[in-house]
C-alpha cells in the first residue's frame, strides 16, 4: 500500500506544488484528492464502505494523513539530520515531530464563570456569590479550590474562612483548612502557617500526608523548623515519607546550619530506597560553598558517585551549582567549563579521553547470562521460542565463526517502505559483505516463501553472502539477535532500528538494565539513509560512555540541557568538564 | 505578546512555561489577559506580592482572625494524650483514612478490621490509595442498592394499602391452566437439558491452569466470568458439555468456585477434573483458542474440542496461553475479529462469557455476523461489509502483524496438524 500511495503521489506533482499548506492544515482538500487518486485507480472504493462514516473513521483518516505526510517528508528531505544520534537527548522528540499527529486540542470549557474575588469580602458579599454559584459541588470547597489554583491572596481566603466559621459557629472543615494552608505556603506567610499549625494540632490528633507535607514545607522557613521533623516522624508511622518530605526537611536543616542532621536525613532517605530529588542534592552543593571541611567535601564526592552508579544526570542549574562549589574549594584551583565531547571521545574542554563504552569482561559475561535467563527464557521458553529451536540456534551459532555484524533481517528490510523488502536487505548485506565482514542475518521462515515483497532469487543472494538463521513465524527474533551478538564477542555489532525497550524491560534489576543500555549504545548500528545507487549510510557508534566520571584531578559530568527534552532511553549531550590546575 | 498567547490558549503556555518563567509580564499587559490566562500565568510566575495585611489593612475592616480563636479554643473531642505517642499502627491507619475522608478523598466511611489489615499490607502509597478507592466504590454501590431497596419496599407497601381500600371488587371465579411455578419449571427443564448435554453434548474445556499467574482480584473476576458463562450455557437450546480441566482440589481456584456456588457446586451439570484436557481427549481434535494465535478460525467445527483459558490477563505478560499450547503441541486458533469488524480500541481478548456466547451462537447458527454481536460495541466501529473476493486482500492489509493463512476450509485441519509434526 505504501509503495502505491507514493507512486500515486508522484504522478501528481502539481498537487504537491499547489498545496503548500499540506503539512500544516488538516489536509482535507488534499485528502479527498488523495483518496480518489489512490483508491480510484485501484477500484478500491470499498475500503471505507462501513456502515457508519466519518465520526468513527477519524482514526483511519488521520492515519492516512499521517502516512501521506510521512511519505512526503521522506520524499522531499533527508530522514534524520545526521547530527542527532539515536540515543542522544532530544532525538526522540525530533522523530516525533517528523511524523506529526493532528491534535484537536481545545480549551476545556469554562464551566463556572464566577469571577474570583480579588479582595476580602464581607459575609453578605459571600452570600451573594454563593447564590450566583450554579455548580453541583459544595460552593465553599469549590471556591477555595479555584483560589488555590489561581493563587489568590491569603486575605481573600481568610475572609472566606471567617464567613464559613461565622455560619457554622466557629468551625472550619479540614479540607478548607488544608487549602488555606496551601495558599499560605505558596505566599510564604509564615505567621499564618504557624497559626494553622496550632489549630490543626489542637483540633486533630493526626493529619494525612497532604497536610503533613504542606506543614513541613511551611515550617522549615520558621524558627520552629524542628517541629517539621516531628511531623516527619508522624508520617513514618503510617507510610514511607515522600522524597519531597525529605527534601524539605533537609533544606530546612541546611537553612538553619544543622549539617549533621541534613546528612542523617539524607542517609535515611537512601535507606528507604527512595531516589532523592535532584533539588536535594543541589542543596548540599549550594550549601557547601560556605563550608571548608574535608568531610563535607568527601560526602559531596559520594553524591557524585551516587549519580554515577544510578545513571542520573544533573539538570543545568544543578550543574552550575556543582561547578560553583568546585571552584570555591580553597587551594585546589578547580576550573570548570561547559563543553561537549568529540565523537572520538575527547573532551573539547581539556582534551582528556572520556571513559570507553565497552563493558569489562565480568560485566559482559553477566549481561550475557542475564539475557539468556531473563530475555530468552523468562520463566517459560515457549513464550518466545521453543527448546528445539533454541537448541538449533545454539548449535548454529557454535558452528559458525564469530560474527562481525548481526542483522535483524525483518527490521532492516522494512526500513524503507517504498522499496522492496528483499531488495533492501540484499543491498545492506552486499554492501557489508564487500568489507569482508562475517555477517549473520536473522529472520523468520516466511521470508523464504516466494512473495512479491520477498523475491527468492534475492534471498538466495543474501544467503550466499551471509550466514542466515530463520526462526519460526511465531517466534521472536530479537532475543536471538541479542544472544548472537553477545556470543560473538565485544567487536560484534548489530543492525536494527528497534530500540529494544521491551527486551530491556525483561531484565529484572536496574543495574542490569543500565548495563544493557550501555552495551546497546556501544553496539547498535542504525541505518540512517539510503542514497541512490543503494549506498547505505549507518550511524556511527559513540566510543565513549555518557556517565559521571572522575580521574581524581578531573571530573566529567554530563548534564541535561534545560531546553532539550530527554527521553529515558537517551543520554545527555552536554558536559561539565572540571579539572585541577597544577 | 499577550494577544498571541490568548489566541493559542493554554497549550502553548504549558509548553512554553520554561520560557515564561524568566520574564514577568509588565502590569499593564497582565490586565489584558483573560481570566484563564491570568490563572496560568500566575501559577507559573512567582506570586505577585499582594499588599500585606500588616502594612496596609484592607479597605473595610473585616474581622478576619476571629475564627482562629474559636478553632483553637474549641475543646478537642479526641484529645491527644502524651501517652498515645506509641500507639498501634492500625489505629494510626484508621485515623489517616478518616482524615482523607474529611479532605474529600475517595476512601470508605466504614472499614472492617480485615480490610484495614489488607490496606496496611499494601506495599506502596499508590496501592493503598487504589485499594481504599475500591472499598469506597464498593461502599457507594452498597448504599445505593439499599436506598433503592427501601424505596421499593415503600412503594410496595403503598400499593398493598391501596389494594386493601379497593374491597369493592367482586370475587370473580377465575380459571387458570397453570400454577405459577415457572421458575422452578425452567430450572428443571434446564437440568434435563444439562443432563442430556453431559451425555451427548460437544465438550468445551475451560483450562484452569492459570491460578498462579493471577492476583486475587483477577482470580475473583475470572470466577465471576466463569459463573456467567456457565449460566449462559445452561440457558441455551443445545448446551455444551463443560469441562473444568486442571482444577486442583483445594487450590485457590477451587476454593473461590466453591465459595461462590456454595451447595450447588456438587450438583452442577459439568465435569470438573484435576486431569489435563490432553489426557481426556485425542490431541489432534483439541483446538486451543487464544487471541495470540497466528491461525484464524474460519468455521466452527462440531467434531473438535475447543479449549478456552480461564484467565483474566491484567499483567504485562504476553502470550502465556499461546506458550502453553505450543508446549503441548496443540492447534491454536483466534476469532476472526479483524475480518468482520472494523476494530477500534481495546484488547482482542474477550471475556469468558462473551466467548461462551459467541461459541454457542456459532454452534447453533454458524453465522459470524450473528455470533460477533457479543463483542462489546465500544471495541469496534461496525461490521465490515466486504465482498468475499476482496476479503482476502483486505484482511491481509489489516492484519499486517499476523500471517493470515488463506487455506480452504478443510485443509486447515491438516495444516494445523502438520505444524507440529517436525
Amino acid at each position: 500500500m505504501m509503495t502505491f500511495c507514493f507512486t500515486g503521489i508522484r504522478s501528481l506533482p502539481k498537487l504537491w506544488k499547489s498545496n503548500p499548506y499540506l503539512g500544516l492544515g488538516p489536509g482535507h482538500s488534499f485528502l479527498s484528492l488523495f483518496l480518489e487518486n489512490c483508491y480510484g485507480i485501484r477500484n478500491q472504493q470499498k475500503w471505507f464502505s462501513l456502515k457508519t462514516v466519518s465520526a468513527q473513521n477519524t482514526k483511519a483518516v488521520n492515519l492516512l494523513i499521517a502516512k501521506a505526510r510521512y511519505l512526503r517528508n521522506e520524499g522531499s528531505s533527508k530522514q534524520v539530520s545526521s547530527d542527532t544520534h539515536l540515543f542522544a537527548a532530544g532525538a526522540a522528540k525530533k522523530r516525533s515531530q517528523m511524523n506529526p499527529h493532528r491534535k484537536d486540542d481545545a480549551l476545556p470549557p469554562m464551566r463556572n464563570t464566577i469571577q474570583l474575588p480579588t479582595k476580602p469580602l464581607n459575609s453578605e458579599e459571600w452570600d451573594r456569590l454563593k447564590e450566583d454559584f450554579k455548580g453541583r459541588a459544595n460552593f465553599e470547597s469549590w471556591i477555595i479550590s479555584q483560589m488555590a489554583q489561581s493563587c489568590s491572596s491569603v486575605d481573600v481566603a481568610k475572609s472566606l474562612l471567617a464567613w464559613v466559621a461565622a455560619k457554622n459557629n466557629g468551625i472550619v472543615g479540614y479540607d478548607l483548612l488544608v487549602k488555606y494552608l496551601y495558599l499560605c505556603v505558596v505566599h510564604k506567610q509564615t505567621s499564618e502557617i504557624i497559626d494553622v499549625y496550632e489549630i490543626m494540632k489542637a483540633r486533630y490528633k493526626r493529619l494525612e500526608s497532604g497536610g503533613y507535607t504542606l506543614l513541613i514545607q511551611g515550617l522549615i522557613h520558621s524558627d520552629r523548623w524542628r517541629e517539621a521533623l516531628l511531623l516527619l516522624e508522624d508520617v513514618k508511622k503510617v507510610m514511607i515519607p515522600s522524597k519531597k518530605n525529605y527534601n524539605d526537611c533537609i533544606e530546612g536543616a541546611l537553612l538553619h546550619q544543622d549539617v549533621n542532621l541534613a546528612w542523617n536525613l539524607y542517609q535515611e532517605l537512601l535507606g528507604y530506597d527512595l531516589i532523592p530529588m535532584l533539588k536535594t542534592l543541589k542543596a548540599f552543593f549550594d550549601f557547601g560553598k560556605n563550608i571548608k571541611d574535608d568531610q563535607y567535601s568527601n560526602k559531596l564526592f559520594d553524591i557524585l558517585l551516587y549519580l554515577r552508579n544510578n545513571h542520573l544526570y544533573p539538570e543545568e542549574s544543578f550543574a552550575h551549582s556543582i561547578k560553583t562549589w568546585f571552584e570555591s574549594v580553597p587551594g585546589e584551583h578547580w576550573k570548570g567549563q561547559f563543553t561537549t565531547v568529540k565523537e572520538s571521545g575527547q573532551c573539547l574542554g581539556c582534551g582528556k579521553t572520556i571513559e570507553s563504552i565497552h563493558l569489562s569482561s565480568e560485566e559482559y559475561e553477566s549481561l550475557k547470562g542475564k539475557i539468556m535467563k531473563d530475555v530468552i527464557d523468562g520463566g517459560d521458553l515457549y513464550k518466545k521460542t521453543t527448546p528445539q529451536e533454541l537448541e538449533r540456534f545454539q548449535n548454529f551459532v557454535k558452528c559458525c565463526p564469530p560474527f562481525d555484524i548481526v542483522i535483524d533481517g525483518l527490521n532492516v528490510a522494512k526500513t524503507f517502505p517504498k522499496a522492496r523488502e528483499s531488495q533492501v536487505l540484499l543491498d545492506v548485506v552486499s554492501q557489508l559483505a564487500k568489507q569482508n565482514l562475517e555477517l549473520l542475518v536473522l529472520g523468520r521462515k516466511h521470508m523464504l516463501t516466494q512473495h512479491s515483497r520477498w523475491r527468492k532469487d534475492e534471498m538466495k543472494m543474501v544467503q550466499k553472502q551471509a550466514s542466515c538463521f530463520f526462526a519460526d513465524n511465531i517466534s521472536e527474533d530479537d532475543p536471538f539477535l541479542l544472544y548472537a551478538t553477545l556470543h560473538s564477542g565485544n567487536h560484534c555489532k548489530f543492525i536494527t532500528k528497534d530500540l529494544m525497550r521491551d527486551h530491556k524491560a525483561c531484565l529484572h534489576n536496574a543495574k542490569t538494565q543500565h548495563l544493557f543500555f550501555k552495551w546497546q549504545r556501544g553496539h547498535q548500528l542504525a541505518i540512517l539513509n539510503r542514497l541512490p545507487g543503494s549506498k547505505i549510510i549507518f550511524q556511527n557508534i559513540p566510543s565513549y560512555d555518557t556517565v559521571v566520571q572522575t580521574t581524581g584531578d578531573s571530573w566529567h559530568i554530563p548534564y541535561d540541557d534545560d531546553m532539550v527534552e530527554r527521553y529515558s532511553y537517551e543520554v545527555p549531550t552536554k558536559w561539565l568538564c572540571l579539572h585541577r590546575k597544577t | 505578546m499577550s494577544v498571541f498567547l490568548k489566541m493559542n490558549g493554554s497549550i502553548i503556555l504549558r509548553s512554553l512555561d520554561r520560557f515564561l518563567v524568566p520574564f514577568t509580564i509588565p502590569r499593564k499587559r497582565r490586565v489584558l489577559c483573560s481570566g484563564v490566562l491570568q490563572r496560568y500565568l500566575s501559577s507559573k510566575i512567582p506570586a505577585v506580592s499582594y499588599p500585606n495585611k500588616e502594612s496596609t489593612s484592607p479597605p473595610e475592616k473585616l474581622e478576619l482572625d476571629s475564627w482562629k480563636i474559636t478553632m483553637k479554643s474549641s475543646v478537642q473531642d479526641v484529645s491527644a494524650d502524651s501517652g498515645s505517642k506509641d500507639e498501634d499502627p492500625v489505629v494510626a491507619m484508621k485515623e489517616l483514612i478518616e482524615m482523607w475522608r474529611l479532605l474529600g478523598r475517595e476512601v470508605p466511611e466504614h472499614i472492617s478490621e480485615e480490610e484495614l489489615k489488607t490496606a496496611m499490607e499494601c506495599v506502596s502509597k499508590s496501592s493503598k490509595k487504589k485499594y481504599l478507592r475500591y472499598l469506597y466504590i464498593k461502599e457507594k454501590a452498597k448504599k445505593a442498592r439499599q436506598t433503592k431497596k427501601e424505596l421499593k419496599a415503600a412503594t410496595k407497601e403503598k400499593a398493598i394499602k391501596d389494594q386493601l381500600l379497593e374491597t369493592t371488587k367482586e370475587d370473580k371465579q377465575q380459571n387458570f391452566l397453570f400454577l405459577r411455578l415457572w421458575d422452578r419449571n425452567m430450572d428443571t427443564a434446564m437440568g434435563w437439558k444439562g443432563a442430556q448435554a453431559m451425555q451427548f453434548g460437544q465438550p468445551l474445556v475451560f483450562d484452569m491452569d492459570y491460578g498462579n499467574y493471577m492476583k486475587p482480584k483477577e482470580l475473583r473476576n475470572t470466577v465471576c466470568q466463569l459463573l456467567e458463562s456457565e449460566g449462559w450455557n445452561r440457558r441455551d437450546v443445545d448446551p455444551f458439555h463443560i469441562y473444568f480441566c486442571n482444577l486442583q482440589v483445594g487450590g485457590v481456584y477451587h476454593k473461590e468456585l466453591v465459595r461462590r456456588y456454595e451447595e450447588k457446586w456438587s450438583k452442577l451439570l459439568l465435569t470438573t477434573t484435576e486431569k489435563s484436557y490432553v489426557d481426556l481427549f485425542p490431541k489432534d481434535s483439541i483446538i486451543y483458542l487464544t487471541a495470540d494465535s497466528p491461525n484464524v478460525m474460519t468455521t466452527f467445527k462440531h467434531d473438535k474440542i475447543y479449549v478456552v483459558g480461564s484467565f483474566v490477563d491484567k499483567g504485562t505478560q504476553k502470550g502465556i496461553s499461546l506458550a502453553k499450547a505450543k508446549r503441548l503441541k496443540l492447534a491454536t486458533e483466534c476469532l476472526p475479529l479483524d475480518r468482520y469488524l472494523q476494530w477500534d480500541t481495546g484488547t482482542k481478548n474477550l471475556t469468558l462469557d462473551q466467548m461462551m456466547r459467541i461459541l454457542l451462537c456459532l454452534k447453533n447458527t454458524g453465522s459470524w455476523e450473528e455470533a460477533l454481536r457479543f463483542v462489546p460495541k465500544r471495541k469496534h466501529a461496525g461490521y465490515l461489509e466486504i465482498s468475499p473476493s476482496s476479503q482476502e486482500e483486505l484482511v491481509n492489509r489489516l492484519k499486517r502483524s499476523k500471517t493470515f493463512n488463506s487455506f480452504p476450509k478443510d485443509s486447515l485441519k491438516i495444516h494445523t496438524q502438520k505444524r507440529w509434526l517436525k
